[in-house]
């Protein structure tokens, strides 16, 4: 064989190992070959730069959100495993190598992973049913006034049981506080007699005893930000099943 | 070799071979999805091309020391670790079965026209050299094997498949195609 056809030839293999039509068998025999032919090795990267303008022709994906925390938490495997790659880690590098950060970033992963989960599995599987229902009910004398019914953890919807007549110039606001939340969040403005659809996108999904209530405010909304007004109705969430 | 948003691939690998794992969600942030679509096409399995995405950013960490700059891009590298991870994954797997061949004939030939209709051809064609051009010197049918191969990750047969060809003659313009664009991009 002259040294021209022998070249073709590598040219041959090396452009279909890259461009991938190899079957398995193939593809290994020629990257055990890698690592013996210095030729063969500067073929196929020049094949890889030739043929990488092909890589932007699909489409990009994005990612699950989680993705990135399964690469991290599979390095810090490898990092915990190989302590000294370089003689001295920054400060930057001794955090990420923190094991008890990354206990605390794996555990808080989980939980994401679990809670991610249980929300698909019930937009999945759960019918367009009740899941949470809030009785909103006057403080001293227990009456119900109000009714919140949630279908799913993002959607919620408040509607009157009874007639009430707001006072001139006044409004009621609609505050929900979950556990562990610093101040109660305003999920709007209402009239008597009026139901209102609520999103919680912005919120975290809702959990039992979410706190519910309505206070009495001036008519374009609590000054403050936070409940200012006296409590007219108020009720914690009950799962439902 | 910085890309058009500025990115430093070459600087990211080393960051990466001295332990900075920063670098690596740097990368994952700025190519994450570009590597998932490249090997979803490949392995037509969302899942799947995630488990694999995994699999390259952990390959890329631990090999990162061994780039070099002197024999190919960086990025070219990134994307060749990603790949050949699919193609791996795929032939492991024997030849995955192909549910709508159709729908798949005009996939590779989307691409093409997608790519060519796209905002970002001008900077495609700037930023790749003669590829573009190069691609446009084959016949269709040669370029569509062509792309089956690299975006789509198909065999010679499966390709011949596809496209209602005899192998021989799938091998043979894949041959040719090959030598033609090595000479065309030389």
């Amino acid at each position: 064989m002259n040294p021209e056809t022998e070249s073709d030839d590598l040219q041959a293999e090396a452009g279909e190992y890259v461009l991938g039509t190899m079957s398995a068998v193939e593809r290994q025999a020629l990257e055990a070959r890698m690592s013996s032919s210095p030729a063969l090795r500067d073929a196929v990267a020049a094949w890889e730069a030739r043929l990488l303008p092909l890589a932007y022709l699909a489409e990009p994906v994005e990612p699950s959100p989680w993705l990135w925390d399964r690469i991290r938490r599979s390095l810090q495997v490898r990092l915990a495993d190989m302590p000294k790659r370089t003689a001295a880690p920054s400060r930057w590098q001794a955090i990420w190598r923190n094991l008890h950060l990354w206990r605390g970033l794996a555990l808080a992963g989980c939980a994401a992973a679990v809670l991610l989960g249980g929300l698909l599995s019930a937009r999945i599987t759960a019918p367009p049913a009740v899941r949470y229902v809030v009785v909103l009910t006057a403080p001293q004398s227990e009456a119900p006034g109000w009714i919140v019914q949630a279908s799913s953890a993002r959607r919620i919807r408040l509607t009157p049981l009874a007639t009430m007549t707001v006072p001139e110039g006044k409004a009621l606001q609609f505050w929900t506080k979950g556990e562990g939340w610093n101040a109660p969040v305003s999920l709007g403005l209402l009239q008597s007699g009026q139901s209102l659809q609520v999103s919680l996108d912005a919120l975290p999904p809702l959990q039992p005893n979410q706190l519910f209530e309505l206070t009495l405010e001036p008519a374009t909304g609590s000054p403050t930000g936070r409940p200012t007004g006296p409590i007219q109705y108020i009720g914690r969430a009950v799962q439902v099943m | 070799m910085d890309d058009l948003a500025g990115f430093d691939y070459e600087a990211a690998l080393a960051a990466c071979a001295a332990g900075d794992a920063d670098a690596l969600r740097r990368l994952y942030e700025h190519e994450g999805p570009r590597m998932l679509g490249v090997v979803r096409r490949i392995v037509r399995n969302q899942a799947l091309a995630e488990d694999i995405v995994h699999d390259a950013c952990i390959n890329i960490w631990t090999r990162a020391a061994s780039f070099d700059a002197t024999r190919g891009s960086a990025r070219g590298w990134i994307f060749s670790v990603t790949r050949h991870l699919a193609l791996n994954a795929i032939r492991d797997n024997h030849e995955i079965a192909v549910d709508d061949e159709t729908a798949a004939v005009l996939d590779a030939e989307a691409a093409l026209v997608a790519w060519q209709a796209s905002a970002d051809a001008l900077a495609w064609r700037t930023g790749t050299g003669r590829m573009a051009h190069c691609l446009e010197q084959l016949e269709p049918v040669r370029r569509s094997c062509v792309l089956h191969a690299y975006v789509e990750g198909l065999t010679h047969s499966e390709i011949a498949r596809r496209i209602g060809t005899p192998l021989g003659t799938v091998k043979a313009w894949i041959r040719r195609s090959l030598d033609a664009l090595r000479e065309c991009l030389t």
